[in-house]
């Protein structure tokens, strides 16, 4: 695996829909002032900086120009990730190789993106050409439609069940200063009587467009020891990819794939003797675009057996006090700030591990943590924190 | 008056009048299925040598066997059953050709009858009547084909 690696800085924009108040460089500087200010370092201190967002989402092709100097890159070393919805995430396992192979010893991860800039549904459609691909395109949000019915279909699951997922996400968005949509959601009626976008989705059931910024500062072992934060370390990560349009969704109703998210957590399961995954890990925070796509992912994850997922929400395990809390910062479907998504979801996990989660942080001990990506090209990434390796 | 709201009308059709520079090769696999939807309205696909099964949209490798996918062509049977459906409630456009989507705009993953699985619009519009396991087939459009898979007009419920 290399040199060991720390995350040593995390730092995070509040989230909303619209920032007129910043241009998209002072957006991440906010974040990237955070993490150094975590980390107790300053700019100078950084060797290189690793960069995720999604191009054309903010209506230009590269929206890293013009950000050196806010972010304190000014001649550093460093390069931008763009693999989709897993960005964020391609990004910290980048940013990681870097440091396990002795290049850098002290780093720094940024995801971020501002969507009032732009067209994140027309940026969608246009990652297809007319000849294959762009087809009946409904976004993003149609392919996650017919999965949800195929997960109802395939689990026996109701929608009261994606209700309680709901309500999940927005009592840790409520307890979460940064998140964005923190709704108040008092009952599984209030969810579904919100209506229908895509059927059988609900306007509750799907992740908002928001502006925001996240930050992560990595340090070699070395480099960690002098460090004043405590050290949350990364002890794997895992990328793997397929096609997603030779099914025509995101999901494979075809029942001949192989998931991604299964090939990913078993490599990374094996090679860290995990063996009952939500007892050997003690949380995690998923990638789920919408509610349902939470219940097919504690499936893909082995977290229990196929057609289970609405178990373990209904029996409130994956609840903040539960036995295996999920997505305790609310999750992507309080906030999605899409080039950060993922990048979020590692932050908040090493939060957890550090134990300064602050309001949301899990009843349980996280001494282990898992973060997952999701995104076209159907990517799955996974990263795997520990408190000491 | 009737001046005054024809000009609002010019504002919002903006015709730029010079074409955009996009070049977008179907390559020699799916131009084989453009070719055939065109000519013959055909859905065509190739098979993998090893794994045997039928690759859609046609292409050049099997991904899962990592070998030349090559040229043994099966013309599809055109019926299927409707595996996934979904359907519009809020209206929808497409930021390409600026056309907003007519609700409710069913669309879903067939499994046509020789086991390749295609995302296409269904004839069907109450969402009442949209079922899994509903049995399907292709609606060609007799003008303009060439588009591909968008020369499938829909397809159409079908009584066995």
């Amino acid at each position: 695996m290399g040199n060991r690696v720390a995350i040593v800085g995390i730092g995070q924009t509040y989230h909303k829909s619209n920032r007129p108040d910043v241009s998209q460089p002072e957006m991440v500087n906010e974040a990237v002032r955070a993490a150094l200010a975590d980390a107790q370092l300053e700019a100078k201190d950084i060797e290189a900086s690793f960069l995720s967002n999604m191009e054309t989402f903010e209506g230009i092709y590269l929206p890293d120009h013009g950000m050196a100097d806010e972010i304190g890159a000014y001649m550093r070393s460093g390069l931008k990730v763009c693999t989709g919805g897993t960005s964020g995430a391609s990004v910290v396992a980048e940013a990681f190789h870097y440091v396990a192979a002795g290049l850098f010893d002290v780093v720094m991860v940024t995801g971020f993106e501002k969507q009032d800039c732009g067209d994140t549904t027309a940026a969608i459609t246009a990652a297809c050409t007319p000849v294959w691909g762009k087809g009946v395109a409904t976004g993003a949000i149609g392919e996650f439609a017919k999965q949800a019915l195929t997960y109802m279909e395939n689990s026996g699951s109701r929608e009261e069940h994606a209700a309680m997922v709901r309500l999940k996400a927005d009592r840790g968005a409520c307890l979460n200063p940064y998140a964005h949509l923190k709704l108040g959601l008092k009952s599984i009626e209030e969810i579904l009587a919100s209506g229908y976008l895509v059927w059988p989705l609900r306007l509750l059931d799907f992740c908002p467009q928001s502006c925001g910024a996240c930050a992560l500062i990595y340090a070699s072992e070395s480099a960690a020891k002098k460090m004043a934060q405590k050290p949350v370390w990364i002890a794997d990560v895992e990328t793997v990819h397929q096609e997603p349009f030779r099914a025509g969704s995101f999901g494979d109703p075809t029942g001949l794939e192989t998931y991604t998210q299964e090939v990913a957590c078993e490599r990374v399961y094996k090679r860290n003797g995990i063996t009952d995954p939500i007892k050997d890990i003690c949380m995690a925070e998923l990638y789920e675009p919408s509610n349902w796509e939470e219940l097919n992912l504690y499936e893909r994850f082995h977290f229990c057996e196929k057609g289970e997922g609405w178990k373990l929400v209904e029996k409130g395990i994956t609840e903040i006090e539960g036995a295996f809390p999920v997505n305790p910062s609310g999750g992507v479907i309080a906030t999605n700030p899409i080039g950060a998504t993922p990048t979020i979801r590692v932050a908040e996990a090493a939060l957890q591990v550090r134990g300064d989660a602050g309001p949301h942080q899990v009843t349980r001990d996280v001494h282990t943590a898992m973060a997952t990506a999701l995104g076209g090209p159907n990517w799955t990434v996974l990263t795997l924190l520990k408190r000491s390796l | 008056m009737t001046q005054q709201s024809s000009q609002e009308q010019e504002l919002i059709r903006i015709n730029y009048g010079t074409p955009r520079p996009y070049k977008w090769a179907t390559g020699k696999y799916i131009g084989k299925l453009y070719k055939e939807a065109k000519e013959n309205k055909q859905l065509v696909t190739n098979r993998c040598p090893q794994c045997k099964q039928l690759l859609w949209p046609p292409i050049a490798f099997c991904g899962r066997c990592k070998v030349d996918a090559g040229e043994d062509w099966v013309v599809m049977n055109q019926r299927g059953t409707v595996v996934q459906y979904t359907y519009l409630v809020v209206p929808m456009w497409d930021p390409h050709y600026g056309e907003k989507f007519a609700n409710p705009y069913p669309t879903a993953t067939i499994k046509l009858d020789d086991g390749a699985y295609l995302v296409s619009r269904l004839q069907e519009q109450d969402p009442e009547k949209l079922k899994v396991g509903m049995r399907v087939e292709a609606v060609w459009k007799e003008e303009g084909r060439g588009t591909g898979m968008g020369d499938v007009l829909y397809f159409r419920t079908i009584e066995e």
